[in-house]
């Protein structure tokens, strides 16, 4: 090619990227769904002019249409200065504009005009609060993918379903009471029930063995391991698709998935380094509660789990709930049965102490495996203590080293019985006691 | 139209009473430029076409006039100059302009700088548009500088008299290098700050100025006073950097740039351009338009990929910065990534502070190491072997380890193909061990001593096909060795080519091309020489032998 040919090709190819970014730029998602919106209007108000029954207000709906006809296609958005909330979801959900429209509702089906009747948004202020306090995604971005969030390096995706009960428990200390609230409810309960707070405390109450849970909503995504958290074929689970890493899934798969497999370790050291000396690494400690618990349970306790953080809102958008009344009980056992859910023990040796939990490579009675291992079942072993010995054992509880291993060279069992004493005394104990005698199984007379 | 009047009217002859008047834009040129507001504009107007006109047109423009009006027929060959240095300075423009519009856009806080970022992303007109271009032009500056510098040493364009030009350049690198490295943390995500971390506490480690590196105690360094604190306005990446680092980036670098980019202009056309002659007495070519239609071309070739990236590929913005959550990897940079990588092999004093600044003085020290007067404004790589093929084996390794570091480097630092996946758990590295310090101090002595004193010993012609034969028996002899030892057969490869590199590099080309060098440039040539091939050699214990330390001084914070 001459120069003056290759002149002519290069600058006109600058002309045409230059219109490109022109055209990208004006076609950016929002517009498309804003103007559609703004049409879908125009024709309502008409419908509605042609409608009216008296001239006042065909001239005014006329105006209306005059002025819905004129409006620009713009970025909106709601900022929600006391919570650092600046929201652009109302770009293309005008319906939501709390502003523009204060009923909060248009007759639209299709998403994203789609406006329905919500309660709640009746009930809350959105000029306040924006979208994403309750809602989640990325409330600055303005293309379906990036604002509803489930993309990498954002750590909020949207809340979608019964999960976004977790932004109840949030702001709602009352939240067991709450009307739509039902299923962080539920979660609640089923953390009391299983006993979670014999390992996990919340914000510093609670056990030691694990992980405190009070801000598990804001745990990033790259400390996480997504190596086994997808689908599994028999004992090997894949890791989940990318868009999909959220601190959702990763508390969910705790419940759906046996958590020898979502955090297999180490056991037989394989990630040693070639001739060096390793501790072999266990699985995770936490028993598998996965056949136990319906998907329904499991969504409950990560709506729960996911209310859990601590970027906490300020204290005047926090509602606070009344002090729960203490609970009376009628004699000992009664109140031994609520220290011992108090406490968390059915963590570890079931509920009502009927049957051990796993814990790896532990010894435990008939075993071939190292995932066989278990934790005591109280049932079974209370009736060979006296009572001395028994309060000495909830006291001092069992150190790590002290768990008897079922393989030698194995790894340490990862659970382990706390040591009780600062936390359990007094009347607790004592009754702890009882009820757990009166549950025992009649030992024999020798 | 033509043909439909062409029976009506063979004679096409105009009839001005019947036909529209026609647009005459000749006519309409004159009546536009024929006037004195014109005239003052445009110097010697009208223009014609002869060389009087052609110079007038580079001397009497303020932007033309640095070139020369008249430039040898070798300097107008695409495949001389590769228009390097041209594009080099126009991506300092285009930068400076996107720059200069992103500022309108960007605070420079912990609170707002990756808001800003989303706001350029999904609010702004153009405003990803614009902060792609910044970002990949200031890719495509750093990689234009670089091959700028290896063209310039490559046609020996830096020999007498241009020596102290080739040194304003490497440190227009430099600039180049810290200006991009300044913008990095601007976006204020994860990337940013902990490639910053990663680039910083290298500083860290400067022997006495820095609170980690050897002999830091003298001067009292702590980490609250040390270069790095200086560097980051704090112990960590904080606000403070933030602030310092926009500031540097926006306003203290880019100006000591520019001035150092006028130094460099100034002393091209003062040294003049370097292109040698063709055939004697050559006739040299007018620079307009010759010359600038050919920048020209090269700049609008620049300009439209550029524009072609950022209109398609977004530049990366991962979580906002988080100073308790670490990724792993961290990687700096991909033009620190080969500092990084050597990391693996060396204590951050040496990999951070020592190499870079041996790289960077090294560099500026070629032209007056190198007193080969041939091979001035061509390529040549006959005349000049021992310099081309020691420079050219300094880029292959460090562009070897950027890409090392960029594609092969996973969690943990651990080696990860860029095929694999880095979900996989991949066992902990060997055990590492070191000399003794006596085995150490002999080894470094031997490899010092001998390395600087057999390629000047030995006289006479080696025959490098003997050689290298009897390398070949050695390197197979040591092989069998260490495959009795229980060595692993891709170690013993790695081994035996690495100190195959350094009897080549360090021996052979340096025996045969360096003799005849008076005393200090060769010790200063050949002490460099030894210094890269140390690199290596280093590499390869490590790689091969699982060996820490060659010299390990706990004491002193000083382990080779």
């Amino acid at each position: 090619m001459t120069k003056r040919q290759l002149f002519y090709v290069f600058n006109f190819l600058i002309l045409a990227l230059f219109i490109a970014a022109v055209v990208v730029d004006n076609n950016r998602e929002w517009k498309g769904y804003q103007a559609e919106f703004n049409r879908l209007e125009v024709i309502r108000l008409k419908e509605a002019m042609n409608k009216a029954p008296d001239e006042a207000e065909k001239s005014a709906l006329a105006v209306a249409v005059k002025l819905k006809k004129r409006e620009p296609v713009a970025i909106k958005q709601i900022l929600a200065n006391d919570l650092g909330r600046a929201d652009r979801c109302i770009t293309c959900h005008p319906g939501f504009d709390p502003l523009a429209n204060p009923t909060l509702t248009t007759p639209y089906e299709k998403a994203p005009y789609k406006t329905p009747e919500v309660a709640e948004h009746k009930s809350h202020n959105l000029t306040k609060l924006a979208c994403t306090s309750c809602h989640m995604g990325q409330g600055l971005a303005t293309t379906v993918e990036d604002a509803h969030g489930e993309v990498p390096h954002w750590e909020e995706p949207m809340l979608k379903g019964v999960y976004i009960q977790a932004s109840c428990v949030r702001c709602h200390g009352d939240f067991k009471t709450l009307k739509g609230a039902e299923t962080a409810k539920r979660g609640k309960e089923l953390v009391d029930r299983l006993g979670c707070v014999g390992c996990h405390s919340f914000n510093g109450v609670g056990g030691e063995i694990s992980v405190d849970l009070g801000d598990i909503a804001d745990k990033p995504v790259s400390r996480i391991d997504w190596s086994h958290t997808g689908e599994c074929k028999g004992a090997e689970c894949g890791p989940l698709p990318r868009h999909q890493w959220n601190v959702k899934n990763w508390i969910e798969a705790h419940f759906t998935k046996d958590t020898l497999l979502l955090v297999p370790g180490d056991p037989e050291g394989h990630q040693c380094a070639p001739g060096a000396h390793c501790e072999p690494v266990p699985p995770s400690g936490m028993p598998p509660f996965s056949a136990e618990l319906s998907k329904e349970d499991a969504a409950a306790i990560t709506t729960y789990l996911m209310g859990q953080t601590s970027n906490k809102v300020p204290s005047n958008y926090y509602v606070y709930s009344a002090k729960e009344p203490e609970p009376k009980f009628a004699n000992a056992v009664e109140h031994g049965k609520f220290v011992f859910s108090k406490y968390g023990c059915a963590g570890c040796h079931g509920e009502g102490g009927k049957e051990g939990r796993r814990n790896y490579n532990a010894k435990a009675n008939d075993q071939t495996k190292m995932e066989e291992g278990r934790e005591p079942t109280l049932v079974k072993v209370v009736g060979n203590f006296t009572r001395d010995e028994l309060r000495d054992k909830i006291k001092k509880g069992v150190p790590a080293s002290a768990v008897a291993k079922f393989k030698e060279d194995g790894p340490t069992p990862p659970l382990y019985m706390p040591k009780w004493e600062e936390k359990i005394k007094g009347a607790e104990l004592e009754d702890l006691m009882t009820y757990l005698f009166s549950i025992a199984e009649k030992q024999e007379a020798w | 139209m033509a043909d439909n009047n062409a029976p009506a009217a063979p004679n096409p002859a105009p009839q001005p009473a019947a036909a529209a008047p026609k647009l005459d834009m000749d006519a309409l040129l004159k009546e536009a430029t024929n006037n004195q507001v014109w005239k003052s504009m445009f110097r010697n107007w009208p223009w014609q076409d002869n060389a009087r006109h052609r110079a007038r047109h580079i001397v009497d423009n303020l932007w033309l006039h640095l070139h020369p009006t008249k430039v040898r027929p070798r300097a107008l060959e695409t495949t001389f100059t590769w228009g390097l240095g041209g594009l080099s300075f126009l991506l300092y423009l285009l930068l400076t302009v996107t720059g200069v519009l992103l500022m309108f856009y960007y605070r420079p806080t912990v609170e707002l700088a990756y808001q800003d970022m989303k706001d350029l992303e999904f609010a702004v007109s153009f405003g990803i548009f614009l902060r792609n271009a910044h970002r990949w032009g200031a890719h495509g500056m750093v990689t234009i500088v670089i091959l700028h510098m290896i063209r310039v040493f490559l046609t020996g364009s830096y020999k007498k008299p241009r020596e102290f030009n080739w040194g304003v350049g490497v440190i227009l690198l430099t600039l180049t290098l810290f200006l991009s490295f300044t913008g990095y943390l601007l976006p204020w995500d994860q990337l940013a700050i902990w490639a910053v971390t990663v680039g910083t506490n290298m500083a860290a480690a400067t022997p006495l100025l820095g609170n980690e590196g050897p002999f830091a105690n003298l001067l009292g360094m702590t980490i609250s006073n040390d270069v790095r604190f200086v560097l980051l306005g704090g112990t960590t990446v904080g606000a403070n950097t933030l602030l310092r680092f926009y500031v540097m980036h926006c306003v203290l670098v880019p100006l000591v740039t520019g001035a150092l980019i006028m130094l460099h202009f100034w002393r091209v056309r003062k040294d003049t351009f370097s292109a040698a002659p063709r055939e004697p007495n050559e006739e040299k070519l007018d620079v307009w338009p010759h010359l600038v239609v050919r920048e020209y071309i090269a700049a609008a070739i620049c300009i439209a990929f550029i524009f072609f990236v950022s209109v398609y590929f977004n530049a990366p913005l991962e979580e906002v910065a988080n100073p308790n959550v670490t990724p792993n990897p961290s990687k700096a940079p991909w033009y620190f990534l080969g500092l990084q990588e050597l990391l693996v092999y060396f204590d951050p004093w040496i990999a951070g502070v020592l190499l870079p600044g041996l790289i960077i003085k090294g560099l500026c020290a070629i032209p007056y190491l190198d007193t080969n007067p041939k091979g001035v404004g061509e390529y040549n790589w006959k005349d000049r072997p021992f310099a081309n093929a020691v420079f050219m084996f300094g880029i292959a390794m460090w562009f070897i380890l950027i890409a090392i570091g960029v594609y092969c480097r996973g969690p943990n630092y651990f080696w990860y193909w860029p095929w694999e996946s880095w979900l996989i758990h991949k066992p902990a590295p060997p055990a590492t061990w070191s000399f003794p310090i006596w085995a150490g101090l002999v080894s470094l002595a031997a490899y010092g001593g001998l390395g600087m004193a057999l390629p000047r010993v030995l006289k006479g012609d080696i025959d490098w096909k003997k050689a290298n034969w009897g390398f070949a028996v050695f390197a197979l002899a040591l092989g069998a060795f260490m495959g009795f030892k229980g060595i692993e057969t891709w170690r013993i490869i790695v081994v035996d080519i690495l100190l195959w590199l350094t009897f080549v590099f360090g021996f052979l080309y340096p025996q045969r091309h360096l003799k005849e060098l008076d005393f200090t440039r060769y010790s200063v040539t050949q002490s460099l020489n030894l210094m890269m091939m140390g690199v290596l050699l280093k590499m390869g214990v490590r790689l091969g032998l699982d060996v820490k330390y060659i010299l390990e001084l706990p004491q002193f914070n000083l382990n080779i």
